[in-house]
Formats: structure tokens, C-alpha cells, sequence
């Protein structure tokens, strides 16, 4: 590890290991080139999904989030991770249970159980945050690491929720139209393009996707029709959850709807490495249902 | 003088008097509820209608996050944990973000569907998210497709989570198994067969 560079503990998740792990490559590789190392956060599980979980009992979201951080904590290390999803319970439990006494005292009641103790002694940072960050990275440093500008792709971004909502929790700012993700896209050299009712859910969150596909799907098709009138080459977000629910959802729309769009789905970091020189295979960008061949194309 | 506003119909006048709880089953302990496990001072909605005018899934089912949170406050809590468009919520917090009273109508509903889960009312993929991470550790776990691209991506083929590392388990089990989260799941989906 090169002394100066900043480290973290890198929290996975589910989705990003287990179905894009281009993601995960990407991650690790595109941090390095700007001066972050991600270490790996050994025996991590699940965040845990803060929908399921949390609907159904929000004290054991509490601790098995708060054992994660725990880890970490163990490490001495911040934690970084790439998913909204994962976000809202790491971060948001870290938060909650450093700020609350009470709270804090009955999850460290059942961590007692099996030998931990939260001492809110660590950060929750999205790397998407620590990019944006000019203390960390900053918008220059990652346009200044790019070899292969993405010159002429015209890109939606889809914040997601979870990273910016509830903002009375966050330190985001405005969460009504945002423009800092689109910063870190044209540092790519790509265009960011504005469309309409930008900040909508995925349709995805909550366990919706679970309990009711065609209702999820029909949040996800408004934001893709939205998309496709202003005419974009790939949408970029932060969040698996929301990739899957775009690239998977628009075979499910298909099929469902009978309606194509055929917008490739790419996680900032995928863009990154693409734009830093990686290529598609070390990406495996041929796991996406959408193909990336078109986006690609456009861009090699 | 004072004017009292009043209607000639006693019975009536005596059930507007009592503007909370007027149905004969409302439950007020409810809304103390929805506001402990939410954290969150539900009963000061003033019903503007912000949160339903934001909601994703309003304009495509008859979900009302507004209609839940009036609901809350009568007590009418039958209603509102026995309804299945209390899961249509996708938690994007566009409400809570947006709330004029800075209020969290989300949690609120976040409470109301960890009460019903208390009834054993829930959907059955909450439950079967419980058993995959008792088991792996994940809600959603590896797969041999998967392992073959990690290798291919020069990744281990487990990542560095439970999935690599087993003996982390025992800790998340004994965490779900203090709340009875798995004995839970597993006995109301065998029931719902």
C-alpha cells in the first residue's frame, strides 16, 4: 500500500459481489488510481437491506448494521462503500447510534451476545461523496486520471434515494436537483443531460420489487421514458440495487409491457474504469441484460 | 359571549367533540406506536397532502400516504396494518424530504409494518430475505455464474464477507435468533402453504 493514500474499509454488500462484480473490480482498481485504497472488510455480511429488515423489525436492522460497522471499527478504518442500499443501514445506523444513548445501549445489549461493542468510533462515507470531496479526491483529480475521455456520450445520472434521503440525516445539501454527480460524469468527459422528475425512486426500494414486480416496474418505465425523450447513450448511478432494477427491469418490461429501450445501466464506477482505461472484460460488462456493446461503440 | 360551535344533533355533537377517536374500535395506543418505533411526531400531520403529491407509487395504485397518516392518528389501526398498500411504500423519502411539519411519514410507515409483522402480517419475500441471510449471510447470495466471472476478473470467487469467511455466521445467527427473526419466518411462510 502507497503511504500517502487514504484507506478504508471497503463494505461489499450483496448485489455488487454477488451479481455485478465488475462493480466491485472497478471499484478497487479506479479508487487506487486517485489516491484511495479500499481494504477488505473480512466477515462483513448483508447491510442489511434496509427495506426488508427495517419493515419488518427495525431493532434488528439496528444490530446486524451496527455489527458490520463494528467490524470496521475493529480495523480502526472508515468504511466506504458503493451501494445506496447499503448506505442508508451502514450509515444511517452508525449515525443514529452514535447520537441516541438509548439506542445505542440496547444493540449493544445484543452484541454483547457475541463479543462486540459499538463505540462509535468510525465514518460512513459513499465513494461516490469521497470522489466529489476536494479533501479527499476531488472533481480534478478524477478528471485528471482519465486516459480515454468519454467524449460524445450523452449520460442520465439516477442519484437513487438512499444516499440523499432523508436529507435532515445527510450532509448532501439540496436533494431537489442536485448537480454533483453530473460533475463527476463530465469529469469523464461525457455529457450529463438533464431530464424530467430526475430525483424519482427507482421503484425497486421498500421490498416492493418483491412484493409487487409490475408496480416496481411501472416506477422504473417512467423514468426510463423520461430518459429516452431527451435521448441518452447509458444511464450512471450509484447504487446496484437501482442498476439492477434498471438493466434486469428493462428485460422485465418487455416482457411484461412490451415496450424496448435498450439504455445500457452502468454503475459510476464501471464509467470510471472505462474512462481510466479498463476494458470491458475487466469489467464484465457482458453480465448486464442490457448491452453495453451500443454505449461502447459510441465511446472506444 | 363565547360562541360554542355545536350541532343540534346531540349524539352527533358528542361524537365531533371528540375529534380523535370517535369509531367504536379505533385504538389510541396506536399512534404512540407508529411514533415510539418510528421516531417520529406523526399526530402533528396537518394532512397538506405534500407526501401523497410526492409518492412514487400513489399515481399507480390506490397507496395514500397522507390516508395512512390520518389513519394513524384515529387509531384506526386494524385498518391500516391489515391494508396491502402498506408495502407499496418504496421508502424513497421524497415525503420525509419534503414534509412542511418535518415529520417522517416513511418511519411512520416503516412502524406501522413492523407492528403488522408483530401480527404476523407480512409479505412473503421480507421473510424469505430473513432465510437467505440466516444462511449466508446475504440477501443475495453467490452464485457458480458469478464465481466463474469473479475469477475471470481476477476476484476471489467468494468475497471477503461471510461468504468467504463461515465462521462469521454463528454471530449474525445468534443476532437474528434474539429476536426469534428465523423461527418467525420460517413458521409463517410454512403456515401460509
Amino acid at each position: 500500500m502507497s503511504g500517502n493514500n487514504h484507506q478504508y474499509a471497503f463494505f461489499l454488500g450483496c448485489i455488487a459481489p454477488n451479481r455485478y462484480p465488475g462493480i466491485e473490480a472497478a471499484a478497487i482498481r479506479t479508487s487506487k488510481n486517485v489516491g484511495i485504497d479500499l481494504l477488505p472488510l473480512k466477515g462483513a455480511s448483508c447491510c442489511p437491506a434496509p427495506g426488508a429488515f427495517g419493515s419488518i423489525d427495525l431493532n434488528v436492522w439496528y444490530a446486524m448494521a451496527a455489527r458490520n460497522v463494528v467490524l470496521a471499527e475493529q480495523m480502526g478504518m472508515d468504511i466506504a462503500l458503493v451501494c445506496n442500499g447499503c448506505y442508508k443501514s451502514i450509515y444511517e445506523v452508525n449515525h443514529k447510534l452514535k447520537h441516541n444513548d438509548e439506542l445505542r445501549d440496547g444493540v449493544n445489549e445484543v452484541l454483547k451476545e457475541i463479543d462486540m461493542e459499538f463505540k462509535g468510533s468510525v465514518d460512513v462515507w459513499h465513494l461516490a461523496e469521497l470522489y466529489y470531496d476536494p479533501k479527499i479526491v476531488g472533481v480534478k483529480k478524477i478528471a485528471d486520471s482519465i486516459k480515454r475521455p468519454l467524449t460524445g456520450a450523452k449520460i442520465a445520472v439516477h442519484y437513487g434515494c438512499h444516499l440523499m434521503k432523508p436529507s435532515k440525516e445527510r450532509h448532501f445539501g439540496d436533494t431537489e436537483n442536485p448537480m454533483w454527480i453530473e460533475e463527476l460524469v463530465a469529469a469523464l468527459g461525457a455529457e450529463p443531460v438533464q431530464y424530467r422528475n430526475k430525483m424519482q425512486c427507482c421503484g425497486a426500494g421498500g421490498g416492493v420489487r418483491g412484493y409487487d414486480l409490475a408496480h416496481a416496474l411501472d416506477i422504473t418505465n417512467e423514468k426510463m421514458i423520461n430518459m429516452q425523450d431527451v435521448g441518452v447513450d447509458a444511464v450512471t448511478e450509484v447504487c446496484p440495487f437501482c442498476q439492477l432494477q434498471f438493466d434486469r427491469g428493462q428485460i422485465e418490461i418487455k416482457e411484461k409491457f412490451g415496450v424496448e429501450y435498450g439504455i445500457p445501466v452502468l454503475h459510476y464506477n464501471e464509467l470510471l474504469g472505462l474512462a481510466q482505461g479498463m476494458s470491458p472484460d475487466e469489467l464484465a460488462l457482458d453480465l448486464h441484460a442490457i448491452d453495453v456493446e451500443p454505449f461502447l461503440k459510441k465511446i472506444l | 359571549m363565547a360562541v360554542k360551535k355545536d350541532y343540534k344533533d346531540q349524539q352527533l355533537a358528542e361524537k365531533l367533540r371528540d375529534r380523535k377517536y370517535y369509531i367504536p374500535d379505533s385504538n389510541p395506543e396506536f399512534i404512540k406506536d407508529v411514533e415510539k418505533i418510528g421516531q417520529t411526531a406523526a399526530h402533528m400531520c396537518y394532512q397538506c397532502g405534500t407526501c401523497t403529491g410526492s409518492c412514487p407509487s400513489a399515481p399507480r395504485s390506490s397507496y395514500r400516504i397522507r390516508l395512512f397518516m390520518r389513519k394513524a392518528v384515529l387509531g384506526l389501526e386494524e385498518e391500516c396494518l391489515t391494508d396491502p398498500d402498506l408495502w407499496l411504500c418504496t421508502t424513497c423519502y421524497s415525503c420525509t424530504d419534503r414534509c412542511p411539519r418535518n415529520l417522517a411519514p416513511t418511519d411512520a410507515i416503516m412502524a406501522m409494518r413492523n407492528l403488522a409483522f408483530k401480527r404476523d402480517i407480512i409479505p412473503r419475500n421480507f421473510l424469505q430475505t430473513v432465510q437467505l441471510i440466516y444462511k449466508s449471510g446475504h440477501g443475495v447470495p453467490n452464485n457458480d455464474a458469478n464465481r466463474a466471472a469473479r475469477k475471470k476478473l481476477g476476484l476471489e470467487e467468494e468475497p471477503e464477507t461471510t461468504l468467504k469467511y463461515p465462521e462469521y455466521l454463528p454471530g449474525i445467527r445468534k443476532i437474528l435468533d434474539h429476536y426469534r427473526l428465523k423461527e418467525n419466518a420460517d413458521r409463517i411462510l410454512a403456515e401460509g402453504e
